[in-house]
């Protein structure tokens, strides 16, 4: 049984805009990224999972319990981590996510263990005890993720958790991420515009565009090998395309890069000839693999 | 599985991530009632700026002890001239510090229900184990719970001084004890009502100046216009004490005391059925809740 079985979801808001279309997914345990465009729906989907939107049509379960029906069980097995500010600045870290845990359903005592123990996880110490309000965003972006944990959730929704932070802040919160999510075994979803972010901590990757599944594969096989071959030469590019052609390869150039299809490996000892023999500089010569980037760049031109 | 190098290196580094294991959490999960409790209880320290800066709780203090006041000046005259004189009477006390207990619903209501919407905390509390509405019941049953401290316990302290000045403390005791079930009720139908409206008022903006003034201008317009049209005309026109939602729990609380639906200050001008009040005090409420539950269906969160 899927985590996360979504059946047809459709929600338009008022106005006409159209958020998710039809969407069909089901998500395994593991790290995932949900990505797309701003726009493409992400909020939405996650907003819908935790019952804070009613989807327009279609259904959706989470743990195999429907959220339309029994959505306050299902969110005592969730933490969410909103893409917007939502902490209280009157109260204290302790304080806010002690209360958060409550909410969650644990009793008063377990609440305080957790929420020290959760606080240290992301690294919050002394500062633990002054109001929310004097925190940079970093800290806060820590708090919003630790009342997010501390209920010890079955299922993590992270809303754009690197929003505001600068790049160290970036590079702490990612590995936080990612730690939570191998090292505690919470299936994750982490939603993101920022394709680098979700390589770097998922191992799974939901695109969604325009409100439509776009793929749902493990990360690898967005980043396996191609059968592409780029060849960089310091110049003489051109030449090096028409010899290579002239010698049965199919070779293309690409801006100042040379790319050879690889049906197999012999490609790489004719391209190595045939630099010597024009006496080129050969600057780089490796097997390419496939970018993220491709996938969303694919969908446009598939688009246009 | 073993912690990543660069979480135990980061150590050494100021706000880095310390690892010290997971530990994960097989206890009881106490779900929906546990939820709405914590929420109506932290709410309710809330309202007394309880767990905040010592600035929060100026004004609810102050004003809690502005309430209690005229209670104990009333058991210190009596505790120094005797019996002879009786300043309030639980039938016309809440009547006396209704300004205090406005003041009260209208700074407290927005600190309850407005910073949720400013700070956006409101997302986060939706999806936790409640539901919206159970949201608006615990902030509701807060701001009364809060209420009713101001205005049981002066009455209550009315009670003390009556009972402990008595000649024969037994007697007036045996007096005493049935009426603090009238207190009980007065006090509840008081508190509900001004909490009923300071919290449909309030939902409705996250700037807390705003749901304040206009709190305080609801209560001040409705008192104004319902006096004016009471005392225009001759005879009197009988359906204007219904306008002002505080003087219409006022009479009702004057009936549950003495038989009398009469609010405070307008005896002998208009001798209307109690039964009118009782039904203007279910309209205030019904259309109140109704305000609230509109609201909280439709917030963004």
């Amino acid at each position: 049984m899927p985590l996360i079985s979504a059946r047809a979801l459709t929600k338009r808001y008022p106005g006409g805009v159209t958020a998710l279309d039809g969407l069909t997914l089901d998500v395994e345990p593991g790290i995932i990224g949900l990505v797309g465009a701003n726009g493409a729906g992400k909020s939405t989907l996650i907003k819908i999972l935790l019952g804070l939107l009613a989807p327009t049509s279609g259904s959706v379960s989470v743990m195999d319990m429907d959220v339309a029906t029994q959505g306050t069980r299902i969110r005592q097995f969730v933490g969410y981590l909103p893409e917007h500010d939502s902490l209280p600045p009157d109260l204290s870290a302790t304080d806010f996510v002690t209360h958060m845990g409550r909410m969650a359903g644990l009793p008063a005592d377990a609440s305080r263990e957790r929420t020290a123990e959760v606080l240290r996880h992301v690294g919050l110490y002394e500062e633990r005890y002054r109001a929310i309000g004097g925190y940079s965003t970093g800290m806060k972006q820590r708090v919003k993720l630790a009342q997010a944990l501390v209920h010890d959730p079955k299922l993590l929704l992270l809303d754009e958790p690197t929003n505001g932070l600068d790049p160290a802040g970036r590079d702490e919160m990612l590995d936080l991420v990612k730690r939570t999510g191998t090292e505690f075994g919470i299936t994750t979803i982490v939603a993101s515009h920022l394709l680098g972010e979700i390589e770097r901590v998922c191992n799974f990757l939901l695109a969604i565009d325009g409100g439509k599944l776009l793929r749902a594969a493990p990360i690898a096989s967005f980043t396996e090998r191609t059968g592409t071959l780029a060849v960089e030469v310091e110049e003489g590019a051109e030449l090096l395309v028409r010899r290579l052609v002239d010698h049965g390869l199919t070779a293309r150039l690409d801006g100042q890069i040379v790319l050879v299809d690889l049906p197999n490996a012999e490609p790489y000892d004719v391209v190595r000839d045939t630099v010597d023999e024009l006496d080129l500089a050969l600057l780089r010569m490796e097997q390419r693999r496939h970018r993220l980037e491709d996938l969303f760049s694919g969908a446009a031109d598939d688009a246009a | 599985m073993q912690p990543e190098p660069s979480a135990a290196t980061a150590t050494a580094r100021s706000g880095a991530i310390y690892d010290l294991g997971y530990q994960g959490y097989d206890g009881p999960r106490l779900g929906r009632r546990a939820a709405i409790a914590t929420l109506f209880w932290s709410s309710w320290r809330a309202a007394f700026g309880l767990g905040r800066s010592g600035r929060a709780k100026i004004v609810p203090w102050g004003l809690t002890i502005i309430a209690l006041l005229p209670a104990g000046i009333a058991v210190g005259i009596v505790a120094l001239v005797g019996n002879a004189i009786q300043p309030f009477s639980y039938d016309n006390y809440l009547s006396q510090i209704q300004v205090a207990l406005t003041l009260f619903v209208a700074a407290q209501a927005p600190e309850l229900v407005g910073g949720d919407q400013r700070n956006r905390v409101l997302s986060l509390y939706f999806s936790h184990a409640i539901l919206r509405l159970d949201y608006a019941a615990a902030k509701l049953a807060a701001l009364t719970a809060a209420l009713l401290v101001l205005t049981v316990a002066p009455q209550l302290v009315l009670f003390a001084g009556k009972v402990l000045s008595a000649t024969d403390v037994l007697a007036a005791l045996g007096d005493e004890v049935p009426k603090l079930i009238q207190i009980a009720v007065s006090s509840l139908v008081y508190s509900l009502t001004l909490a009923i409206i300071g919290l449909a008022i309030a939902a409705f903006t996250p700037r807390r100046a705003y749901a304040t003034g206009a709190i305080i201008a609801f209560f001040l317009v409705t008192a104004i216009v319902s006096a004016m049209l009471s005392n225009i005309g001759s005879p009197p026109i009988a359906w204007a004490p219904l306008l002002d939602p505080v003087g219409v729990a006022d009479a009702v609380n004057q009936w549950l005391f003495t038989g009398i639906a009469m609010p405070t200050n307008r005896e002998g001008i208009v001798d209307n059925p109690a039964w009118w009040y009782l039904a203007a005090l279910a309209a205030v409420w019904v259309v109140g809740i109704a305000v609230i539950v509109v609201r909280y269906r439709r917030i963004q969160a």
